[in-house]
């Protein structure tokens, strides 16, 4: 409960402190959007050519870049860590955190939060509204709870593995960021699993669960029989793997070292 | 009453990674790298009461901060216990840290963005602080440490004196028993420090909250803290009032003399040739010290000696200053 009243604290701090700079918000509201929209055009470009591809029609390899676009804008907004090692551990900023009385990682991503990105997710509904029209999906009256539950699922996998990732600083004391070599492991989760190899799809399931992030989500919207039990374990999945990352982060903090000023 | 802080064979050693020379160096790296174990602090034990204010001071490297982040729950021990308001503060961090403040002059506790005054709006929300408490308390500080013309603007536009004095007030939102003060006048000027002096003095009364503070600047310590604790290499060395650090240390009393005429110190030299004496010459300024032991009868005797033979300008007894006794203690240890 006291977390919740200080998530809103925090989220109504954050605004007023945006809109002091409101040309700055509408200038980052029109290049997410343009953004976004180079990001559907090269989609539209790399898929465009073959109408089926590992079983999947362009529609639904665009519906499924839609959905994968909902629980990325929620991760991009709340766990806006990249910087991890060189703020937090390498200048000592998670000093600060450590001496406040609320979780550090929820403090940690309280702190960082941009809330900005969230249009990222208006732009992943537009498109699954566009695959969705074309492939003449109907939508149950369930639906939109298990989007619901789907996105935060996949979200939590997405925070969870870049939480432990982020982790690695307490062991290791390499100065290099791990975070963009991440970032290039995260695509993988947009496209569809089995145009991959089967150990791929083994580690994209079970190691470094990103198709929980998308594919199996978006594929139970598609109505995608054979996936159905993977589709339904994306919350699970969430669960699972953020609340490992969670003991693997408070066991690091104990091992931080701050930073010798 | 009950133990503040209390403090048992406490240790932190810090691994300090070296790298090899060459391209080939740096290849074996990747694989092993050359480390040394490197004590920070090294075995210390001490006790702090509530309400005392205590001066934590040493070289730098000493391993001052690094006892303050053990202490504060930041750190953990590489052995040894720690207890500070009943609690383990690494175990125990988060239901620990809302029992105290802390400020780093080194970096900021503040967000960089937000106006001051929403910061200490959100930081009371964070410690579950009641509007009245915040009120009758805050206003208070916010008054003395004159921060109302500062409470609007953000804390990056801030100068740095205005900077920490928001820092402390931001430490004190909860009203935290004791205090942990990292260097925090460190490149304030005068008037700042004396204001954050007087700020501590107060609340220190007020409240009986107890303060652990560390310092390059030992008139501070002289103004505000009865004991120090001092700290070499990882070490204590002394542990007492600061009154009998300078009975135990101080050289003695320093007679400065200036003369009408020129004068050698040889020529001084001889004049006490009786009597146990140093002379040292001042640099810049005609003025000779003579170095004695802190003896009345001795001191009038030997100026007494000295304007019988020379004519005298101005004659000065000074005791050394705590800042002499602490340089000495750290050029030569304490032995
Ligand atoms: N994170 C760290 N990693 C490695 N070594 C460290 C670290 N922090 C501190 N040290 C080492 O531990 C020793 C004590 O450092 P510490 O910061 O506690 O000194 P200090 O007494 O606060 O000095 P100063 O007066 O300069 O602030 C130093 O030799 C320092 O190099
Ligand atoms: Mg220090």
């Amino acid at each position: 409960m006291f977390y919740i009243k200080i998530f809103f604290q925090y989220v109504a701090q954050y605004m007023k402190t945006r809109m002091q700079y409101r040309a700055d918000l509408f200038v980052e509201f029109i290049s997410d959007l343009l953004f976004q929209a180079v990001n559907l055009i090269f989609i539209l470009v790399v898929f465009g050519h073959t109408n089926l591809l590992g079983g999947w029609t362009r529609d639904e390899i665009i519906f499924i870049y839609g959905f994968f676009l909902v629980p990325y804008a929620l991760f991009s907004s709340f766990f806006n860590i990249w910087d991890f090692n060189e703020r937090y551990i390498v200048k000592g900023e998670l000093d600060r955190i450590l001496t406040r009385p609320i979780h550090s990682l929820f403090q940690m991503v309280l702190e960082r939060m941009e809330l900005e990105s969230l249009f990222g997710a208006l732009t992943g509904i537009a498109v699954m509204v566009y695959a969705g029209m074309s492939l003449g999906l109907v939508i149950s009256w369930a639906d939109p709870l298990l989007f619901l539950l789907f996105v935060i699922g996949g979200m939590l996998v997405y925070g969870g593995i870049f939480v432990m990732i982020a982790c690695i600083s307490f062991w290791a004391d390499a100065r290099t960021s791990i975070m963009p070599m991440m970032y290039n492991i995260g695509n993988y989760g947009r496209y569809p699993v089995d145009i991959y190899n089967s150990v791929i799809r083994f580690i994209l399931t079970w190691v470094l669960p990103f198709a929980f992030v998308g594919v199996y989500p978006a594929a139970y919207f598609l109505g995608k029989e054979e996936w159905l039990l993977y589709s339904f374990l994306t919350p699970v999945m969430g669960i699972i793997f953020f609340g490992i990352s969670i003991l693997i982060w408070n066991s690091g903090v104990k091992r931080y070292r701050g930073a010798g000023n | 009453m009950k133990d503040a802080i209390t403090v048992r064979n406490l240790k932190k050693e810090f691994k300090a990674y070296s790298s090899r020379s060459g391209l080939k160096g740096a290849f074996r790296d990747l694989l092993t790298r050359n480390y040394k174990i490197v004590p920070a602090v090294n075995d210390i034990s001490f006790n702090v009461k509530q309400g005392e204010m205590v001066g934590y001071i040493g070289e730098n490297g000493a391993g001052k901060s690094t006892t303050i982040k053990m202490l504060t729950g930041i750190l953990t021990p590489t052995s040894g216990e720690v207890t500070v308001n009943g609690m383990n503060p690494h175990r125990d961090r988060e239901k620990f840290v809302s029992t105290i403040g802390v400020v780093f002059g080194q970096r900021s506790q503040l967000w960089w963005d937000i106006a001051v005054q929403e910061s200490f709006r959100l930081l009371k929300k964070v410690y579950k602080v009641s509007d009245e408490q915040f009120e009758s308390h805050m206003a208070h500080v916010i008054k003395t440490l004159g921060l109302e013309p500062l409470l609007d603007k953000p804390v990056r536009k801030l100068s740095l004196g205005q900077r920490m004095r928001c820092e402390l007030a931001a430490a004190l939102i909860h009203n935290p028993p004791l205090l942990f003060l990292d260097e925090p006048t460190i490149g304030l000027d005068v008037l700042v420090k004396l204001k954050i002096r007087e700020f501590l003095k107060e609340i220190n009364e007020k409240y009986n909250t107890t303060i652990l503070l560390t310092t390059h600047d030992l008139t501070e310590i002289e103004a505000l803290c009865e004991r120090v604790v001092m700290l070499d290499d990882g070490k204590i060395i002394y542990d007492g009032a600061l009154k009998s650090l300078k009975e135990k240390w101080g050289e003695g009393k320093e007679i400065e003399f200036q003369f009408l005429e020129e004068v050698e110190i040889t020529d001084l030299n001889s004049i006490t040739a009786s009597s146990e004496v140093k002379w040292e010459k001042n640099d810049k300024e005609p003025i000779y010290t003579a170095i004695v032991e802190d003896n009345d009868e001795l001191i009038s005797l030997l100026i007494a000696k000295v304007v019988a033979d020379l004519k005298v300008k101005d004659i000065n007894i000074k005791e050394t200053s705590t800042e002499e006794i602490i340089r000495n203690i750290y050029d030569r240890g304490i032995s």
